[in-house]
């Protein structure tokens, strides 16, 4: 597809050397999923944790305990902001009143990034509240790139896209999931969520090879890495974020980084959560499939 | 299907909104020989999984992960009506209801009075049920005040108690009931499998004070004057209403003796965060 050839659209070249890696942005270590589960262990005993992810919608809408509980461990440390709806694909108008309050979460958290997934959630007004797939065509690819060039301007953040685990293809799409990816990410300038886990599901149930997808994408824009389990029904899997990291998520979390994403590595786990001492002990296995990159929080 | 044929990206994505939210599922509802050959024309087989199999994951999850929401917010309501009816009564509701929020926080606020208007013979005590629980998740979102000192009502000058007002905080709700479900909801959360209830008179409040969520069960005369204090009736006119109801001696100094042990313990609790003086 011809992408250097959309007008009023800044192309990056692929191969670009001047871009900075992953925008400059802070690598914060090994981090764990906040969850409700685990507020009273947290605020009661800090424990120690590099970062955590905050999941947007949880604190929005609301000006009462979650962000009472936010605030405190905003205090104690660095968060990065993930969402499940800003449905950068959809066919609908952005949401601003939902941009706007996403804007002043981060201003209150100070996180230091703020992601999404790379789908959209909803149509004609409805919210699924899931990552429904987009197809990879031309027309996809360009809505998807404006939107997010306007919610970073808006933001005035780059926006980190993260790849949702998908179930269907549509056919007739000319593109392969990760040139759409790498093409959005590049005509928007904006950052890369990889998660993982998600390329071993959508590998499974499209019958792709996980390698193939990790060399195609430019590592020096992944932001963030992310690990989670999943459940394998053997004629497809399904990205429950169930149980601990599955040995083959764990090799693609080393694969990624000899390719070079350099990146903080977050456990997300969202069903049959355990205490947070075993889901906070799994994440810090990260650790053994990330070779002797510095992901100990350093500046 | 060529490129050139794909469907517009906005024609796409109302097919497969409308297809994968079908109550009746992919192939049940939204499906029909003709859109049959459509549908296997946008959306490709899988390795091991039919198209429709494929689609069908999008249906089975957008509606279990609404029924989930529903259950975190109404777990009595949904032990007390069982399983199988609970995710009866909330796919019902999600019909009716579907998310137009960016955030699941508010998803299940009609369901009060959803279950109103059910012909189950549960059908009032659950919309109960589901008003209490609806507080508890209300007043989870509600920002705590500052809280009056515990010796504020003996510092309102005796001039003013005519025009005093207490000023209600935003996490505090009032709530009368047909059916005794809070003392329901207690059982449920202490695992005593309680039954359903048969109808009695109930009033309950629901409040926050930092963290932690707390119910408080009202007698009749309490819950009339918090009802007139939070309507911003002055509280000596409050008070003098609820002695006027009073039509013995006994019950008047069982008033007397009880009116100061409850505003205390409501301003201790924090159901004011202000008084004002007219």
């Amino acid at each position: 597809m011809a992408i250097g050839h959309c007008a009023n659209t800044r192309v990056t070249d692929p191969n670009e050397n001047h871009m900075q890696e992953r925008f400059g942005l802070r690598n914060l270590g090994i981090g764990v999923g906040l969850r409700t589960a685990h507020y009273r262990e947290i605020l009661e005993h800090s424990p120690s944790v590099d970062w955590f992810e905050v999941l947007s919608e949880n604190f929005m809408q609301t000006a009462g305990r979650p962000l009472e509980v936010l605030d405190q461990i905003a205090e104690r440390y660095p968060l990065a902001m993930h969402g499940v709806s800003l449905s950068i694909g959809s066919t609908d108008p952005l949401d601003w009143d939902y941009l706007r309050e996403l804007k002043a979460l981060r201003e209150r958290t100070r996180a230091h990034w703020v992601s999404d997934h790379l789908c959209w959630t909803g149509v004609a007004g409805r919210n699924t509240h899931d990552l429904l797939p987009l197809p990879f065509t031309e027309e996809a690819l360009l809505h998807t790139a404006r939107r997010v060039r306007e919610v970073q301007n808006f933001l005035e953040t780059p926006l980190v896209l993260e790849n949702p685990s998908s179930y269907v293809e549509f056919s007739g799409t000319p593109l392969k999931e990760w040139e759409f990816l790498k093409g959005v990410v590049e005509m928007a300038d904006a950052g890369i969520l990889l998660d993982v886990n998600n390329v071993y599901v959508s590998a499974k149930n499209h019958g792709f090879d996980p390698e193939t997808y990790l060399r195609a994408l430019p590592m020096q824009r992944v932001v963030q890495i992310h690990v989670a389990g999943h459940t394998d029904y053997g004629t497809h899997a399904i990205d429950t974020h169930v149980g601990p990291v599955p040995d083959p998520v764990w090799r693609l979390l080393a694969r990624a980084r000899e390719l070079g994403a350099n990146a903080p590595v977050l456990l997300e786990w969202d069903a049959e959560i355990p205490s947070f001492a075993v889901v906070h002990a799994e994440a810090e296995r990260a650790r053994e499939f990330l070779g002797n990159v510095d992901v100990a929080g350093a500046a | 299907m060529s490129a050139a044929s794909a469907p517009a990206l906005r024609e796409l994505q109302r097919w497969f909104a409308s297809v994968t939210t079908h109550p009746q599922g992919v192939l049940e509802g939204g499906f029909n020989p003709k859109r049959s050959k459509q549908l296997e024309r946008l959306v490709t087989p899988g390795p091991q999984l039919s198209a429709v199999e494929r689609l069908q994951i999008y249906n089975d999850g957008y509606f279990a992960r609404l029924v989930e929401c529903l259950t975190d917010d109404y777990p009595a309501l949904s032990y007390a009506l069982g399983e199988s009816d609970f995710a009866a009564l909330a796919r019902a509701y999600i019909e009716q209801h579907p998310s137009r929020s960016r955030s699941l926080n508010t998803y299940g606020k009609h369901m009060a009075t959803f279950c109103r208007t059910r012909s189950e013979p549960w059908a009032a005590f659950a919309s109960d049920l589901a008003r209490l629980e609806w507080a508890l998740v209300e007043v989870v979102h509600e920002p705590v005040s500052q809280s009056l000192a515990a010796d504020v009502l003996s510092t309102i000058p005796a001039a003013g108690w005519q025009t005093a007002r207490l000023l209600p905080s935003r996490g505090l709700r009032l709530l009368a009931f047909d059916y005794p479900v809070n003392l329901f909801f207690q059982a449920f959360r202490d695992e005593r499998e309680p039954e359903l209830p048969q109808p009695a008179p109930a009033a309950t409040v629901v409040y926050r004070q930092g963290l932690a969520l707390w119910r408080m069960e009202l007698q009749p005369r309490a819950a009339l004057l918090l009802k007139d204090l939070i309507c911003g009736v002055p509280l000596a006119v409050a008070v003098a209403a609820l002695e006027t109801r009073s039509i013995d001696v006994k019950t008047r100094e069982e008033l007397a003796r009880l009116l100061p042990q409850w505003l205390g313990s409501w301003v201790q609790s924090g159901f004011f965060n202000g008084v004002e003086l007219a």
